[in-house]
């Protein structure tokens, strides 16, 4: 928070609550990607069917992640997900994931209220709203069910645009007035501290300059003492970057994934599980946060 | 006069911090600690631990083992966390892992910390046992001492054949109670099988002058090419009560 001189004092992140889990600084959680999707940019359509998409989670599980993040919109522009067709999509769903894996945390991307008191019912128990507090309901919702309430910066967007000709002052000077403006509602609004995450949301409402500059400068988020969320994977940022299509971007994913760990992100959403988790592991292990799972090497 | 003595190797991996995630070496730990147990039975006045050094001198009871100085990262809240304020005066590892298996095994009583020179020879050994074994009425000694380090091709010395007659004899030795044997040991071969123990078992050897003992081995292996002995020695006056197992 800014105090009244303007200044930021660095604040030192704390343990994150989500169900019933808690989670301490050092103990960086990867958020699998599940869409419920007929048209997601990477990989479209291949978790649309329902068993599919339960295949997957079994998947992400197995691979370590420690959170499943089901969506039923995607972030593009496209046909139109009524409210009633995103609750299709994702709460029967996420009651399926929640008495398969009574322990896994839960996470749903949506922005709209109806949605979140939906797959909150269902079993949810993080609301991850990309779209920067469109709708305010949202963080009622997480209040009265006692869920965690991402609060990312979007810009100026409405849910589902795309960035045209957006510039800044400043990117992450915006980011962190917005993100944390938004977390100051949240409280307001009933959400508990230790249950409130942020993220820049690199691609939202940025051109590719701008993500590379909010990853670069994450540091200043996790100063803020809230748990970062980053959601990097396969992105167009990394794609204009390396000049590559969505198939081809996963060294250019891991290298912003390892810049963002190495900043102190807490929670990665990704598609690549598994290469992620070491990614990962490495970095905390590298930040001193990890110990290596076995060294010998010189110790005999 | 000694009323027990102990034997265990000090590799920095003694240290369960050291290993990571994995333990590694839990049954050596636990044999090292079970000998740590045993000396302290025998209800010494003093300990005295002894381990190989750059020099012969002893340390102050208040020097602490420094494991930053092989895992810089142990004792720090993470990348941005201070580093922890180094001790003037740090143990060489050998004693500070043998305080540490002091502590483990319940012993509150008084110490004496004596680092021997790699370079020290047996008369100059044997003298600094039996002054050692002279401290008090009642001295026990916990020795710190590595056999070769050359028995593997992925040993940290690579493989030289001729560490197994030499690891062997030194467990002959322990065993049997043939402390001539000990001060018999060629220094320049140890020297060559990198086996760090020779000072440390010389100076058990001199402690244990005219004394009759018998050695009871805990354990003996050699897991990463390095020979890991760990023994209960006691003189002829005051019989093991416990039985080890052996390995390897």
């Amino acid at each position: 928070m800014s105090d009244s001189t303007g200044a930021r004092q660095p604040r030192a992140q704390e343990v994150l609550r989500l169900g019933n889990r808690a989670f301490p600084p050092g103990q960086p959680l990867v958020m699998g990607i599940v869409n419920r999707t007929p048209d997601s940019f990477f990989r479209p359509a291949v978790t649309w069917d329902e068993a599919e998409a339960m295949e997957r989670v079994h998947r992400v599980i197995a691979d370590g992640a420690d959170i499943v993040d089901v969506g039923g919109i995607p972030a593009a522009p496209g046909a139109e997900v009524d409210v009633a067709e995103e609750i299709r999509r994702t709460a029967g769903f996420i009651s399926a994931i929640r008495a398969r894996y009574p322990q896994i945390v839960i996470s749903a991307d949506t922005w709209r209220h109806e949605t979140g008191r939906a797959v909150c019912e269902a079993g949810a128990d993080l609301l991850n709203d990309s779209w920067g507090g469109y709708d305010p309901r949202l963080a009622e919702v997480a209040a009265e069910f006692g869920a965690g309430l991402v609060c990312a910066h979007a810009g100026r967007q409405q849910p589902r645009t795309r960035p045209f000709r957006v510039a800044y002052a400043d990117v992450m000077a915006d980011v962190l007035d917005q993100v944390q403006r938004l977390a100051e509602r949240a409280l307001a609004a009933g959400v508990q501290r230790d249950r409130i995450v942020i993220d820049a949301a690199h691609d939202f409402g940025k051109n590719t300059w701008h993500s590379l500059e909010v990853t670069r400068r994450l540091a200043e988020m996790t100063q803020t003492g809230f748990p970062v969320l980053v959601s990097v994977s396969n992105k167009d940022f990394v794609g204009e970057t390396l000049g590559l299509p969505p198939e081809q971007r996963l060294p250019g994913t891991l290298a912003a994934t390892a810049i963002c760990a190495w900043h102190g992100a807490r929670i990665f959403r990704v598609h690549q599980v598994a290469e992620s988790r070491q990614v990962i592991d490495m970095v905390s292990a590298i930040r001193g946060d990890r110990p290596p799972a076995r060294a010998v090497r010189g110790l005999a | 006069m000694l009323t027990a003595a102990a034997l265990c190797p000090a590799p920095p991996l003694l240290a369960r911090e050291l290993t990571g995630a994995d333990p590694v070496v839990p049954e050596l730990r636990q044999a090292c600690l079970d000998a740590a147990t045993e000396l302290v039975r025998s209800a010494p006045d003093v300990v005295a631990v002894v381990g190989t050094a750059d020099q012969t001198r002893a340390f102050g009871a208040r020097g602490t083992l420094d494991l930053a100085a092989y895992a810089p990262a142990l004792g720090r809240g993470g990348r941005d966390g201070a580093a922890p304020p180094r001790s003037a005066d740090p143990l060489p590892l050998p004693l500070g892992l043998g305080c540490r298996l002091l502590d483990q095994a319940g012993y509150v009583g008084q110490f004496v910390l004596q680092a021997v020179s790699e370079q020290a020879s047996a008369a100059e050994c044997a003298a600094l046992g039996a002054s050692l074994a002279d401290a008090a009425s009642r001295v026990a000694l916990l020795v710190m001492a590595d056999g070769s380090a050359r028995r593997s091709l992925k040993a940290p010395g690579y493989l030289d054949e001729r560490s197994f007659a030499f690891d062997t004899q030194v467990t002959d030795a322990i065993r049997d109670g043939d402390m001539a044997a000990l001060l018999a040991l060629d220094a320049g071969l140890a020297r060559e099988l990198m086996a760090t123990g020779r000072p440390g078992w010389q100076v058990l050897a001199g402690a244990l002058a005219g004394q009759r003992a018998a050695g009871l081995i805990r354990y003996r292996d050699d897991p990463f090419g390095v020979a890991y002995l760990v023994a209960t020695i006691s003189p002829a006056h005051e019989p093991t009560t416990t039985s080890g197992r052996e390995r390897g």
